[in-house]
């Protein structure tokens, strides 16, 4: 089930709300783990018993990493533990993946197995992953398998994250207090969530389709395309990371923030201290820093950059763009790192057209579905194909889709956020209410109107 | 107003917003169909442990609530109303109004289309036209005359009618094209006015070598018509009118429906009140239509392999012929529609619009 679907909104959401404040407060985790298995299973009714049987090892495993911590048998039983969700994770996500590589190698012909991708099992088998890791590490297990599933089940999170941490909610999970102000500062993060996704990214998207199928190409159109494709995905990410975090804060809980303007950075380094924290600080906590981190030789230092990114592209999807773009963001922080980083701080207007042209040419390498798209996609942006530079088509579309570009473009930055804080107190209390109505009765408005309405985040 | 207080006032404002919904949702009474859409909305989807393991029963029931949201056509009208004058696109599900008309926008030029169009015609010719007089003509979408200065997308219907002029050298080709001009079609709807289009059959008849009696009179509707693209447009425009244009001799016509083996009118007026208001003419979509004129002093007879906009024109066509039958063969195997049908000696009239050529895979 979508956040941003007719389903969620005016069925699920207002039903498990009211239940949920209903019940006395040591049924509300209940409550909670319930509603999630109702929402997951909406959309995997079958699969939703790989969660489970991930779940169950992970608070079967947790209960005695917290016995053997710091022992030989301890790091044993962690290997072991990890492997059961990593296992998953790999048979239904990668194996496919796999078996096409080794048949194009060998050039033999295994057949796939074709097996459905559980949605969100990236999200939470990470999170199993850093709480097996956490317990192994001091942090005290969780003896309660309610309490447990509940935290890795949790509906806003579950299947798009942000990654949230067992530790950081851990003291949430026993004890949450819910307060009008955090209820409405949820309401308003969840509603610019809303309006991120469903009036921005579903409406740059249908740009983005109207390019793909476009009758003839042009340069123009590729990098136009190329910049809307940044920003659906980011609106369409960073929109359902706010409307999680929003959701959460209704019922309690505080989710860290996962996105923080990217398109402002002046680095590549900077970008990934912006865009996916939750996973970016998964891999520094996880993989990188336990490799070493930059306490090592430059050589050592620069194979775990290599090992990070190609993980963290790997992550995304099973297939050799998102392997190719996890490598080409290593090269580029590493060169960013011992080769010009400090140069590029100091023009603060050439590192910001840095910025945006890397980030172009990541996320078209990203939103490709095979390298033949990917380098035909370059080849236009370049203009090699001998292609037009631009064509009637793509006038018409860049004039029906200006207004929205720029709107998104604009709010990919602080620009309206600054607006907002400065206004005085007494119009915010006006604005508000009216944004949120505003917001929803458009959303809905497309919701109605419309069947574009994917979500980008799934595959993963 | 204090801090708390705004609190209060969005907790209840959202609270508010999902409640009132959901319970909209659930007590609203349901419909069966859509006027503006023209198609069945998704029943409540069948529960059972079968649909639900399977996945079935939620995705039919993302169908059904979006099919069965209270005030769907008024939010429908939301989002054109905020896609057109703020955001300015030029088309909203590419759909795009220009001077009150309405109109979807087709582009690009589907040469494949065409092509296949015209093998599937051509197929008909070879096996059962050797001894008929096979006439082709093309009639303009309305964004012939609109898209270009909509400043919408746009193909070159010139090219089209070269393209299938050239693969169909056996049809003599009758241009229509200057004889319509936009006025000439109903501004919700995709089809021409019966009432603006004598021109049009004069200048058929010619090619065809026959001569209409003319002396018709036109009878407007009281109702109006909202025509096919209004309810896709979801925007407040003008009806138009159906006005059916009669004569002494069309209304001594007969019409038969061969597809379901009964008399129908030429005009049938009730059905101005029903889904589809130009199902008055010929009684809409139906796959083999013979309309017959006793008052024809010929025995020729015209066999027309058609779309909707035949509907029409047909009543007028006939008062040149004996017998005039309207082939649509994406609704009829072309070979079974052609064993209820003689064409020995017989005109035989391809006449197609931009728009089927254009997206001709309903052609069988």
């Amino acid at each position: 089930m979508l956040f941003s679907s007719i389903p969620f909104i005016y069925y699920f959401l207002p039903l498990v709300f009211l239940i949920y404040f209903l019940v006395p407060r040591k049924f509300k985790n209940f409550t909670l783990l319930v509603s999630s298995l109702i929402f997951y299973a909406w959309g995997e009714p079958k699969l939703t018993a790989v969660m489970l049987i991930s779940i169950a090892t992970g608070y079967a495993s947790g209960l005695i990493l917290e016995k053997h911590r710091n022992t030989k048998k301890g790091r044993l039983i962690l290997c072991l533990s990890l492997l059961i969700p990593v296992a998953f994770l790999v048979y239904f996500k990668y194996a496919d993946f796999f078996i096409d590589t080794f048949n194009a190698a060998t050039g033999m012909s295994v057949p796939l197995l074709r097996v459905a991708l559980p949605i969100g099992i990236s999200f939470y088998t990470f999170q199993i992953l850093s709480y097996q890791v956490d317990v192994y590490r001091g942090s005290a297990a969780q003896r309660n398998p309610i309490d447990l599933a509940c935290y890795i089940t949790l509906f806003p999170q579950l299947i798009a994250g942000p990654i949230v941490r067992y530790t950081d909610i851990e003291h949430k999970l026993k004890a949450r207090t819910h307060t009008t102000e955090q209820f409405a500062s949820g309401v308003v993060k969840f509603t610019v969530g809303l309006g991120k996704k469903i009036l921005l990214a579903n409406t740059i998207g249908s740009f983005c389709t109207a390019f793909d199928g476009a009758s003839e190409k042009s340069v123009v159109f590729a990098w136009v395309n190329a910049a809307a494709v940044a920003l659906q995905i980011y609106f369409d990410f960073s929109g359902y990371s706010d409307m999680a975090i929003g959701l959460g804060r209704m019922l309690g809980f505080d989710f860290l923030e996962n996105f923080n303007y990217p398109f402002i950075s002046k680095s590549a380094t900077e970008f990934w201290r912006r865009w996916h924290m939750s996973l970016g600080s998964w891999f520094r906590d996880y993989v990188y820093i336990p490799l070493g981190g930059n306490r090592v030789s430059p050589a050592r230092h620069i194979f775990n950059i290599f090992v990070v990114w190609f993980l963290t592209g790997f992550w995304h999807g099973a297939g050799w763009n998102y392997i190719i773009w996890g490598v080409f963001y290593a090269v580029i922080l590493i060169a960013e790192k011992f080769l010009y980083g400090k140069r590029l701080e100091k023009h603060p207007v050439i590192s910001h057209f840095y910025v945006i042209i890397i980030t172009l040419i990541s996320f078209t390498i990203f939103n490709r579905e095979n390298m033949g798209e990917m380098l035909s996609c370059f080849r236009l942006m370049l203009g090699l194909d001998g292609a037009p530079f631009i064509t009637a088509e793509a006038l018409y579309y860049l004039k029906s889709y200006a207004v929205i570009i720029t709107v998104a473009a604009i709010g990919s930055t602080p620009v309206m956020k600054r607006f907002a804080d400065k206004l005085p107190e007494r119009a915010r209390y006006v604005l508000t209410p009216l944004f949120i109505i505003c917001v929803f009765l458009l959303s809905t408005a497309y919701l109605a109107d419309g069947s574009f309405n994917p979500f980008l985040y799934f595959r993963f | 107003m204090n801090k708390k207080a705004f609190n209060i006032i969005i907790c209840t404002l959202a609270c508010t917003i999902v409640l009132t919904g959901f319970l909209l949702c659930i007590l609203m009474p349901k419909e069966d169909y859509s006027y503006s859409e023209r198609r069945e909305l998704a029943d409540f989807p069948e529960i059972s442990v079968s649909s639900l393991l399977t996945g079935k029963f939620m995705d039919s029931f993302e169908d059904y609530a979006v099919d069965n949201l209270p005030f769907r056509d008024t939010l429908r009208s939301v989002k054109a109303y905020f896609s057109y004058y703020l955001l300015g696109q030029k088309d909203n599900n590419k759909i795009y109004v220009h001077d009150g008309y309405i109109a979807s926008m087709d582009y690009p030029y589907n040469k494949d289309s065409v092509e296949y169009a015209s093998s599937r015609f051509g197929y008909i010719n070879e096996k059962y036209l050797k001894n008929s007089n096979v006439y082709l003509s093309v009639i303009p979408d309305k964004n012939v005359f609109l898209a270009k200065e909509a400043g919408v997308l746009y193909f070159d219907s010139e090219r089209l009618v070269k393209d299938i002029r050239e693969a169909m050298p056996y049809a003599e080709y009758i241009d229509i094209f200057p004889t319509l001009s936009i006025e000439d079609y109903y501004k919700t709807d995709s089809h021409w006015r019966q009432e603006c289009i004598e021109d049009t059959a004069q200048a058929l008849a010619e090619g065809l070598g026959i001569k209409l009696t003319g002396g018709r009179t036109a009878v407007s509707s009281s109702l109006p018509f909202y025509g096919v693209y209004y309810g896709q447009a979801a925007l407040k425009l003008e009806a138009d009118t159906v006005t059916c244009l009669t004569s002494s001799v069309i209304e001594k016509m007969k019409a038969f429906d061969g597809q379901n083996g009964k008399d129908i009118p030429v005009y049938d007026t009730d059905r101005i009140s029903g889904r589809d208001p130009y199902e008055t003419f010929l009684s809409g979509p139906l796959s083999l239509v013979t309309v017959e004129n006793p008052e024809a002093d010929t025995d020729r007879e015209l066999i027309i392999f058609r779309d909707s906009f035949s509907s029409a024109i047909a009543p007028l066509l006939a008062e040149g012929y004996r017998k005039v039958t309207l082939i649509d063969i994406r609704y009829m195997n072309p070979d079974y529609a052609c064993t209820l049908a003689a064409f020995e000696n017989r005109d035989v009239l391809f006449l197609y619009s931009t728009a089927v050529l254009n997206n001709s895979e309903t052609i069988k």
